[in-house]
């Protein structure tokens, strides 16, 4: 792939203080993803992935290194402005779905367009529902939607303002085999169709084995990145 | 990157009431807390408003007139009555307290009596059943002479002490009179002041024959005016003024008909209308811990918020305007119920009332209540609502949480701004803001050291030595656990609790005081109006009664001090507590040497045979009230006559020993040929009391006898009165301690039932649990009451010894009570609160895990 990064990372390093003291929870990750790339980032529990995640999604600011997103540089950039970043740029699946108990699924899915003030908001949304196969339960609450429903809900919430990234932390990590498999397609499909850069992380192996790039996170490092199979070099790593 | 757009309230409105569909389960107690606070400010002050509303719209009534123009001992002259007859219809009541005896019984009694003439009452009507049973307002034809006897009308109380009826003799003085009827309602009663005894009505034609009326007399004329067409109030007080001067007489008006009712109601209701401040500010508490469990409830969400991009200050003024409309729903409804509470107390005080007992709509109070609530809301809430703003998004990524976040600056300073808002309010709304102030510190005080309690409390558990006894271990961590409700139950049943216990503490002391310790050494009689060609007699009369002894008397004249240093009496700067002093007339009197219970503390007293110029002894507490002393003068009108007086020493008085004594006495010479009688006081046992009484009622029938046992039970009976309503607004104030309590057990019922079932898991009986519970419960209940009974002790300590300066009676049964009541409370609601906790099966609780 020739096209320029779309997110860059450099020199990352996260030390968090707890009441148990500093944990090391990244130790010098350098990373660069292409636009339109789907990458799986894979790796043991406790390694880092979720993190490194957050730090993508502006969520995490890290002790050391520069985070370049979309061209931003994020050093210096206040909360809020994180924020409004994310909103227009950033989507993101989580494995507990974390949908607005007190919406609908519509109202969920609007969220991201109702903050951007957009006047479209819900007639946007409701054409992302039927996107996912939801249009017919737009007015129900999460309470009243299956586990694989809460999550089409939530990734057509991602994907509602056509984010330039698509941020997946185990989205089928609390669904059933059928159910997962549903969800992923749905993912790569809306990612064939906009080109979304898509990073996805996940215990399985063959799911990450369907994304373009493979990165294996040990204990707060990159491990290994394979592209199609072959290794990927990194700056003082070795794959 | 270019400053992020603000999301529009529009937005923010919509996300709170979507917020709030899942329910407000966790705001009952919030809404309750601020109910009860808000319900009482507003039901004590739309009751004491509409009372004031009644008193101002009856003042004509309530007064008699216009205008009254009072003067003590003395009747108006000539040209002063003429004076006053031109400025409008006049009608001359006169009032003393005199002897009745009815003949059929040979019962003597003494009672308020009332002279009136056949204008009387110029407003209203005074309403009473003839001997027929007929209702009639046509008075002064019930009281004309017939068959050469004059009537009376009487109230119902006299009919009962003296074992007559309506057609039956009653002797006034030298005069027999009829009982003509039974007074059902006196429309200027409210005007008269305290009662010592029933009303009895006669003619001032009458009065001028019952012999009652002599030089000295203590009998005030009452000259009240219908003011002629074109003459304000305003107008007769200036003419009063530039025509007459300062002739010693008392001009009071009907926009303050009542000045002592209207003055006591306001002071009243201003204090229990802080005691329900303080009530409002303990439910605070409970609002405080209601929001930070709905909150804590909430992170997840609003990490998510943050994720899909909302800012920090759209989280919080989602989370805010969810609060306030709350507080909104909850003092509206606090509004209603003190509205209906005001209408319903107005029923039991109807009796009590000189005015129709009629509640009306008073906004001011009402919304100066919900803005209380509104206030408080919001001081309660702002500090969890800005910790919840600073929530990480990333803690939906991570399973540990970071160290929690201050507020930022901006939100700590409207915490702060929203206390002095409160507080002012509270000072400024107040009838005496130097009172209002004082209580807003001591509370404010008593608040910080309740929290810094609640702090130790936990600090010493975790620092206590590791029992050996499990139960005792686990109940002792149960207090200072994370999430306990240790430091919010110490703060809000703590001030509860010591606003109950300073209140009782204080009601006990003034009425052991007044039922046992001061008729220990109080006369058993006072006697008043006795003549200088009697006194003699008089005294020979009572010490021949077996038992009797100290028979002391005194000259007694009335007066009223118009300047002080020159400066008139209006316009000098008294403390408020003496302000009494220089309020109408004063009891004077003279004499030769050093009353028996007085020190002089400054200055000299004058010698044996002193002839100089005008001196005056003053009390000592008056004179630090009016910030004078030995040298400054004072002048003084005696009956129409205008003496000034050198202030020549300072006397310690003793009030509280009942005595005879007077704030003023004059040198022995000055007053000496004015007209006055004599009051005299004498020690009798019980056993001789009523020989006493018989023996000088019957040889002085124009001696009027105060009984002090009867007096003090009337002080008695107000004191329990106005404790009443203290103790019920306090008790709102331990209600909303309550609450609070409740609450917190409530939000830790999540976690008390986990814990049960963990410990059940690894072994532990039900039995074993409900003891840890119990143990928890009784040792936070002990631990607050006796902080609390610690406390009140050294409020009402202080309000007793150094603000009254009485004598402290230790009364340890009311600390014992608390202390008991609270644990018993603390138990109960915990016990309530856990309850289910005991009886859940460990497996779908894991399983939800």
């Amino acid at each position: 792939m020739t096209s320029s990064p779309i997110i860059s990372l450099k020199n990352i390093h996260l030390t968090l203080n707890s009441d148990a003291g500093p944990v090391n929870i990244l130790r010098g990750i350098d990373m660069t993803i292409t636009a339109g790339e789907t990458v799986g980032i894979v790796g043991p529990s406790g390694s880092g992935k979720s993190t490194l995640m957050s730090i993508m999604a502006g969520l995490e600011t890290p002790s050391d290194g520069d985070v370049i997103i979309c061209g931003e540089n994020f050093k210096g950039m206040s909360e809020d402005e994180l924020a409004c970043f994310r909103r227009d740029n950033i989507g993101i699946v989580f494995q507990s779905f974390h949908l607005i108990p007190t919406m609908t699924a519509l109202e969920n899915v609007a969220i991201p367009l109702e903050l951007a003030g957009r006047a479209d908001a819900f007639d946007t949304a409701r054409i992302k529902l039927e996107q996912v196969g939801l249009s017919a339960r737009e007015s129900h609450y999460p309470t009243q939607l299956s586990g694989g429903e809460q999550q089409r809900v939530a990734l057509a919430r991602a994907l509602v303002t056509e984010p330039e990234i698509l941020l997946a932390d185990e989205p089928t990590g609390n669904l059933d085999g059928a159910t997962g498999d549903v969800i992923i397609q749905q993912m790569f499909d809306l990612h064939d169709g906009h080109n979304t850069t898509m990073v996805l992380i996940t215990h399985d192996e063959s799911l990450a084995q369907r994304c373009d790039r493979t990165i294996r996170i040990e204990d707060g490092r990159i491990a290994g990145d394979m592209v199609a199979g072959a290794p990927v070099e990194h700056e003082g790593q070795s794959s | 990157m270019s400053a992020p757009k603000r999301e529009s309230l529009g937005l923010a409105v919509r996300y709170a009431y979507r917020g709030m569909r899942g329910g407000l389960k966790g705001f009952r107690i919030f809404i309750a807390c601020l109910i009860l606070g808000v319900a009482a400010i507003a039901g004590v002050g739309t009751l004491s408003s509409s009372i004031n509303e009644g008193l101002r719209a009856n003042g004509q009534v309530i007064l008699g007139g216009d205008i009254d123009v009072r003067l003590t001992a003395r009747p108006a002259s000539d040209s002063e009555y003429a004076w006053l007859a031109s400025m409008g219809q006049i009608s001359s009541v006169q009032v003393l307290r005199a002897m009745v005896h009815a003949p059929q019984t040979d019962q003597r009694l003494l009672s308020e009596l009332k002279a009136v003439d056949d204008v009387y009452p110029l407003f209203g009507a005074l309403t009473f059943n003839k001997v027929s049973g007929e209702l009639s307002t046509a008075v002064y034809p019930a009281l004309m002479r017939k068959n050469g006897v004059y009537g009376v009308l009487v109230e119902e109380l006299l009919l009962n002490r003296l074992d007559v009826g309506v057609g039956a003799q009653l002797n006034i003085g030298q005069l027999s009179f009829e009982i003509r009827g039974v007074i059902k309602g006196e429309p200027d009663k409210a005007s008269q002041g305290i009662s010592l005894g029933p009303r009895v009505v006669i003619s001032t034609e009458a009065l001028d024959k019952t012999g009652l009326v002599q030089p000295g007399s203590l009998l005030k004329y009452h000259y009240r005016l219908k003011l002629k067409d074109g003459v304000r109030v305003e107008d007769f007080r200036l003419a009063a003024d530039a025509d007459q001067g300062d002739v010693g007489w008392r001009i009071n008006d009907s926009s303050n008909g009542a000045p002592g009712i209207k003055h006591f109601v306001e002071r009243v209701a201003m204090f229990l209308t802080l005691v329900g401040l303080t009530a409002l500010v303990v439910g605070g508490v409970g609002v405080g811990n209601a929001v930070r469990a709905y909150l804590d409830g909430k992170l997840e969400t609003i990490a998510t918020l943050k994720c899909l991009g909302a800012s920090s200050s759209f989280i919080f003024r989602i989370h805010f305007l969810q609060v306030i409309f709350l507080a909104f729903v909850g003092s509206l409804i606090g509004l209603g119920l003190g509205y209906g509470g005001a209408v319903v107390a107005s029923q039991f005080l109807a009796q009590a009332l000189p005015v129709p007992a009629v509640v009306s709509f008073q906004a001011l109070p009402l919304m100066l209540a919900a803005a209380y609530g509104l206030l408080t809301a919001t001081l309660f809430s702002v500090w969890p609502l800005a910790s919840a703003r600073e929530t990480s998004a990333a803690s939906l990524f991570r399973d540990f949480a970071g160290k929690k976040k201050w507020p930022r600056p901006f939100y700590v300073l409207l915490t702060i701004g929203t206390l002095i808002t409160l507080m002012a309010l509270a000072v400024l709304t107040a009838d005496e803001a130097f009172f209002a102030a004082y209580f807003v510190v001591a509370a404010s005080a008593v608040f910080i050291v309740l929290y810094v309690v609640g702090g130790l409390v936990q600090w010493l558990a975790r620092n206590a030595p590791r029992s050996r006894f499990p139960v005792l271990r686990m109940a002792l961590a149960n207090l200072h656990r994370p999430g306990s409700a240790t430091a919010s139950v110490v703060l809000s049943m703590g001030l509860g609790l010591t606003l109950f216990v300073t209140v009782a503490l204080i009601e006990g002391n003034l009425r052991a005081q007044v039922q046992d310790q001061l008729p220990e050494k109080a006369p058993a009689f006072f006697f008043i109006d006795i003549q200088n060609t009697q006194i003699d007699q008089f005294i020979e009369t009572a010490e021949q009664v077996e038992g009797v002894s100290e028979v002391n008397y005194v000259p007694n004249l009335r007066g009223r001090i118009v300047k002080v240093n020159d400066i008139p009496a209006a316009e000098v700067q008294v403390a408020s507590d003496v302000k009494w002093v220089l309020h109408g007339d004063r009891g004077l009197t003279y004499a030769k040497d050093i009353p028996v219970n007085a020190t002089i503390v400054a200055g000299d007293w004058w010698p044996d045979d002193y002839t100089g110029p005008p001196l005056i002894s003053l009390a000592e507490d008056a004179a630090i009230g009016m910030g004078i002393g030995v040298g400054d003068s004072m002048t003084i009108n005696v009956m129409g006559r205008e003496v000034t007086a050198k202030i020549a020493n300072l006397r310690k008085v003793d009030w509280s020993s009942l005595a005879i004594n007077f704030v003023i006495i004059f040198d022995q010479y000055t007053l000496a040929a004015a007209p006055h009688s004599n009051m005299a006081t004498a020690l009798a046992p019980d056993s001789s009391e009523n020989e006493l009484f018989r023996a000088i009622t019957g040889k002085f029938p124009n001696v009027s006898v105060i009984r002090m046992k009867e007096a003090l039970q009337t002080v008695s009976k107000i004191l329990k009165q106005l404790s009443s309503a203290v103790t019920a607004t306090a008790s709102v104030t331990l209600i909303s301690g309550i609450l609070v309590l409740a609450g917190a057990f409530a939000a830790g019922h999540r976690k008390r039932v986990y814990d049960s079932v963990i410990l059940k898991v690894l072994g532990a009986t039900r039995r074993d649990i409900f003891k840890i519970f119990v143990l928890e419960y009784a040792l936070l209940g002990l631990a607050t009451s006796v902080i609390a009974a610690a406390a009140g002790w050294l409020g009402a300590y202080i309000v007793i010894t150094k603000v009254l300066e009485t004598k402290w009676l230790d009364l340890p049964w009311t600390i014992v009570g608390t202390i008991v009541i609270s644990v018993g409370i603390t138990i109960l609601f915990g016990l309530f609160g856990s309850w289910k906790a005991l009886g859940e099966k460990p497996a779908p609780i894991l399983r939800a895990e």
